[in-house]
């Protein structure tokens, strides 16, 4: 836990909490290098399947409020790290939330592939039994038909809870810039500061896959699609195991 | 002939922009390699079993000794690095860099306080990849001296 902090000085440090702690700049740089690299690995499966699920519409705003929900979920996760100043006991507390969220991408990218493909519909899940009016069967509809664009922005702040080795650093860095602020208030702008920066630093990487995968130009779509929907299929069967294993 | 030259000054705008963007990646990039800290080692093979106890390397004129502990070595847990330096005294504290050699992880330090002897102490976290990769690294720069490089597995 932070071991120095004025909360009984009353007024926040201002003239210490707006100047650049030369940890912003660094990791600004590092989220946009760790972007191009590990981002596009571990996170350009969900990118892919996002966009192919567009089936060639603009990609800009849907993926523009993904990335937005998931800088936003950085952002608070910093915050919390700085106002403890510790990774390891928040750490501790969101492994199993972080397990539950990969877990539910990987279903969520399997049912976005079966969709997608056609080869899912609701009669054949629910047999005899469907309603289209129905409580579980309007929620299913809303959540397998994810091609609203405001839909974009909670997926975005749920796979921003994605286990990740980098975002596990950066918010290392939020508990201990935390740790080194004069007060609460202090604390929680320098840590969620730092995980803005290293947010929006992943985001050109991602947003470039993004753009690549969409389809709009290429004519037989539908070959795309189809074999789209087979690795979606493979990626979410890979994420739910991983997040078991986890 | 005005339309022409709007074109022309679009044309050039477009081109002011893609150097500016161009100029703003290098950068970034030029700042990442300098300014963060070594996070990659490339070909790294496991030379310090770090559950067992302490591990030894030479660097130029002076012996790095590392020991982690709470010992197994467990990621998303405190961990205290004990660094001894015999030989001849460094101008400054060393520090250590945490990384993967299979994976940029991001810049992760461990800021050494000094305890007497050519003796360090200093706190730190080593975290956990997705990926299920268990090989870290931790260099150990002695100011002066060099590096060393202690390759080691991890529990998750």
């Amino acid at each position: 836990m932070r071991s120095s902090r004025s909360l009984a000085s009353g007024k926040p440090n201002l003239s210490s909490m707006w100047s650049i702690d030369p940890l912003y700049p660094v990791f600004f740089a590092t989220g946009f290098t760790i972007g191009f690299g590990h981002c596009i690995g571990m996170c350009g499966p969900i990118v892919v399947s996002l966009s192919l699920n567009l089936k060639g519409r603009s990609v800009v705003l849907p993926h523009l409020l993904y990335n937005t929900g998931r800088v936003v979920t950085y952002t608070v996760l910093g915050g919390i790290m700085g106002a403890t100043g510790s990774f390891t006991l928040v750490a501790a507390h969101i492994e199993g939330i972080q397990k539950g969220a990969l877990i539910f991408a990987g279903l969520l990218i399997i049912l976005m592939g079966l969709v997608m493909s056609g080869w899912l519909s609701f009669s054949k899940i629910f047999g005899d039994h469907y309603n289209p009016d129905g409580i579980v069967s309007k929620g299913f509809n809303r959540i397998s038909k994810i091609q609203s664009t405001a839909a974009y922005f909670p997926i975005g702040l749920l796979l921003g809870l994605l286990p990740c080795g980098p975002v596990y650093t950066a918010l290392l860095a939020a508990a201990g810039a935390g740790m080194r602020a004069e007060g609460t208030f202090e604390a929680i702008v320098s840590g969620m500061t730092l995980m803005l920066l290293f947010g929006v630093g992943t985001v050109p990487a991602l947003f470039l896959v993004a753009k690549l995968v969409n389809m709009g130009w290429f004519k037989k779509r539908e070959i795309i699609y189809r074999l789209g929907a087979l690795l979606m299929v493979a990626v979410g069967v890979y994420f739910v195991v991983k997040g078991f294993l986890y | 002939m005005m339309r022409y030259a709007a074109a022309r000054r679009i044309k050039e705008l477009n081109k002011k922009h893609i150097r500016l963007c161009l100029a703003a990646v290098y950068t970034l990039l030029f700042y990442a390699a300098v300014a963060s800290p070594p996070a990659f080692a490339s070909g790294s093979r496991i030379n310090c079993d770090a559950h067992s106890g302490a591990c030894t390397q030479t660097v130029g004129d002076v012996t790095v000794t590392l020991e982690i502990t709470p010992r197994p070595v467990t990621a998303l847990q405190d961990l205290v690095f004990h660094v001894t330096v015999a030989g001849p005294e460094a101008a400054k504290p060393a520090y250590i860099d945490l990384g993967m050699p299979a994976m940029k992880m991001g810049p992760n330090r461990v800021v050494l306080e000094p305890t007497g002897s050519g003796k360090y102490e200093g706190r730190g976290v080593i975290v956990k990849c997705a990926s299920g990769r268990r090989t870290w690294f931790a260099i150990v720069t002695v100011p002066g001296f060099g590096e060393a490089e202690f390759v080691f597995d991890v529990v998750y």
